[in-house]
């Protein structure tokens, strides 16, 4: 069904409330107050409250319930920055209505320090990012959150917090990102509890209706030796930004499995990689290339270990009409020791091609003063037959006030990556007020 | 001449200077004015800062504020230069930075950075006539067009302004068919632009709404481009101008992106 149950509705309703009573209340924007004094090292309060709704475009036989988003979120950002030191909260009061609890999402709460001519220091729980791919992350294995991106939440949510320490330092001839993440930090996987998912082992889609509980999964043990190390060198030559990166960590992912206790775990992994990127054809290009070394598994014998795997990812941006820009990539997954992983899995007809080929296309459309944005982002899998497609629409009604719609569609097999995700299609909607 | 806040945006630049050491066609008159607007008020003084409130008010007269702080430093005079941007408002962009490598010689470098996803992006230049964040001015008006992609003629002389007409060198590159700057002739200051389409209508026009003297500068502190076609405007003010401030180079690198020279945005 496709009729939202009552609760979302009252959800719903106390939310737009809530906005229209922060709408009247607040204090508009007037000329005469002090705008010119804004970089002044105050505190600083802001933030959103934002509704959303998802609602399954089919029916998933594993899912029971067809409402996939149905949350009210309060966002209080708080800044103080104080001679060369910048304090930052950034904290979630999530109602969500799904996940049937209330929960606290600390997304920031940092020390920025500029520590040295040379030296810049953020400690504290963050987001981080880096690398040249749109949606794709090669030698980013910073944490991210799969759930939220498939199931219509803001785009920032694809990136999930890690509590780590960056080091920043500077030189003419080259600058270096150090990243120390000391508790691993995995993805926000897809677990069963909301989208559905593939498992060869059934073989089928486990969701909860043929699942006791959601995946779990086993960290690796606390250890000193089992924290995340990223690092990334970088430097410009003339317009072109040259990257090359390390990490020293697990998969993200849980893609081993534990035969012993029957358990998913995070395989040991290093990845090393490097990108470019640079002005080309009237638009933006883009390489970049990682090579992910299963440190357990380098002959690729170990079925319950992922493999090693060889990435690369070339995309182009640029406009093609004033305010429409199109980005198109093409992502490159080649497994290595491709028939060791057939000749020793349990499940060799469902394991990956050796090698993936995917498209992506980001085809954006700001019209009305950018008060309307239409966007459609494209993954294509070519060859097997899978593709994931996110159109959006976007309105500005006010600084303040935001409305979007959009959907998450997915096709193809059940064993594919996106084709797994196939009955989890769905379509969204979100208001927020900012303030 | 003005400084930063003209400076950047667009007047002058977009006025049409040829550059001393420019490949556009030389000696004619306009050339000479446009030069000279372009080192007087383009590239005065070695940086500066201030702060800027755009007001963006759409066909309906319903506005929205995009406030941020502009600091700006020339690598040599008439030649490439760099900008930061720093903004404060509205929520969705507070603690966005936009960093211009402007040059002379080839495309600009531009780099966005959106703090709720740390993430650097690059913008291409050929997005430099596009609306620069949802007003009514364009990128290329922030950073500067560059004086040697237009023909520059001289069409009349009152007793305040010369009038220089500018036609595109490569007309696929821009959505006008020429464009009129009117240059004040004391100061040199473009005091009104107008971009004419294909039919010879003006859709598109720029104005100096104030001009003030900063320190030895006169500077323009309020300024309007209103799009014709659709009815919408939007107004630039500026404050707290200065100039000389001595900008290390590196306030203007990616560290700068992800972390904001405080100290340099602030001001003493």
């Amino acid at each position: 069904m496709l009729i939202p149950s009552g609760r979302s509705w009252s959800a719903l309703m106390y939310v737009l409330c809530f906005l229209s009573s922060i709408a009247l209340t607040s204090a508009q924007d007037d000329w005469d107050d002090d705008w010119d004094d804004e970089e002044l090292p105050s505190l600083t309060m802001h933030g959103f409250a934002e509704a959303a709704l998802g609602l399954r475009s089919v029916e998933d036989p594993v899912q029971p319930d067809d409402v996939l988003l149905s949350e009210v979120r309060f966002r209080l950002e708080l800044a103080q920055s104080i001679d060369e030191a910048d304090l930052r909260l950034k904290a979630d009061f999530n109602a969500d209505e799904v996940g049937d609890h209330v929960d606290i999402d600390i997304r920031q709460a940092l020390i920025t320090l500029r520590a040295a001519s040379w030296l810049d220091i953020r400690a504290g729980r963050q987001i981080l990012t880096w690398g040249t791919g749109d949606l794709l992350f090669l030698n980013d294995l910073f944490p991210k959150d799969f759930v939220s991106f498939f199931i219509g939440r803001a785009d920032e949510y694809l990136k999930a917090p890690s509590n780590a320490l960056k080091l920043s330092l500077f030189s003419d001839a080259l600058n270096a990102d150090i990243v120390v993440t000391p508790v691993f930090t995995p993805d926000r996987a897809i677990s069963g509890a909301r989208l559905s998912f593939f498992s060869p082992m059934l073989p089928g889609r486990l969701g909860r209706v043929n699942m006791p509980q959601p995946l779990e999964a086993r960290l690796p043990t606390r250890s000193f030796g089992n924290a995340e190390l990223a690092l990334r060198l970088f430097r410009r030559l003339g317009g072109v930004e040259l990257a090359a990166y390390l990490y020293r960590g697990f998969s993200k992912q849980p893609l081993a499995f534990d035969s012993r206790d029957s358990i998913q775990s995070y395989a040991a992994l290093n990845v090393y990689g490097a990108s470019l990127r640079g002005s080309l054809f009237g638009g933006i290009a883009s390489l970049e290339g990682a090579y992910y070394d299963s440190r357990r598994d380098k002959r690729g014998t170990d079925p319950n270990l992922p493999n090693s795997q060889m990435r690369l990812l070339a995309g182009h941006e640029r406009s093609l009409a004033a305010q429409l820009n199109l980005g198109l990539q093409y992502y490159l997954e080649w497994t290595q020791d491709h028939d060791a992983l057939l000749a020793n899995s349990a499940f060799a007809e469902f394991e990956p091609e050796e090698f993936r080929h995917l498209l992506t296309s980001r085809l954006q459309w700001r019209t009305m003063q950018e008060t309307l944005t239409l966007s459609l982002f494209a993954f294509v899998t070519i060859g097997e037959r899978d593709f994931h497609l996110r159109p959006s629409l976007t309105r500005s009604w006010s600084d303040a006030l935001t409305f979007a719609l959009g959907a998450n569609l997915m096709w193809g097999d059940d064993h594919r990556f996106f084709g797994q995700l196939a009955d989890n299609s769905n379509v969204y909607l979100r208001l927020r007020y900012a303030y | 001449m003005l400084r930063i806040v003209s400076i950047l945006f667009f007047l002058i630049c977009s006025l049409g200077v040829d550059r001393i050491e420019g490949s556009a066609p030389k000696g004619g008159e306009a050339d000479a004015i446009v030069g000279k607007a372009n080192l007087a008020a383009y590239y005065a003084g070695t940086d500066g800062r201030a702060r800027v409130r755009m007001t963006i008010t759409d066909a309906q007269g319903r506005e929205r504020v995009r406030q941020f702080t502009i600091l700006r430093r020339d690598i040599n005079d008439g030649g490439d230069q760099e900008y930061l941007l720093h903004f404060s408002r509205p929520a969705d962009l507070r603690g966005t930075v936009f960093l211009v490598n402007k040059h002379v010689a080839r495309d600009d470098d531009r780099w966005l950075y959106l703090p709720g996803l740390d993430l650097v992006k690059r913008i291409a230049a050929g997005d430099k006539r596009t609306s620069f964040v949802g007003s009514d001015f364009f990128y290329e008006d922030v950073s500067g067009r560059g004086v040697e992609e237009d023909h520059h003629e001289l069409i009349e002389t009152s007793s305040e302004y010369y009038v220089v007409k500018n036609t595109p060198i490569d007309p696929g590159t821009v959505e006008f068919s020429s464009w009129t700057a009117w240059i004040d002739k004391q100061s040199y200051l473009p005091r009104k632009m107008e971009y004419l389409d294909n039919t010879g209508k003006v859709y598109r026009r720029i104005e100096a709404l104030e001009v003030r003297n900063v320190g030895a500068y006169p500077t323009v502190s309020k300024m309007k481009v209103s799009d014709l076609r659709s009815g919408t405007y939007t107004v630039s003010e500026f404050r707290k101008i200065e100039y000389d401030l001595n900008f290390p180079a590196d306030v203007f690198s990616e560290r700068s992106l992800r972390n904001p020279p405080r100290q340099w945005l602030r001001g003493r």
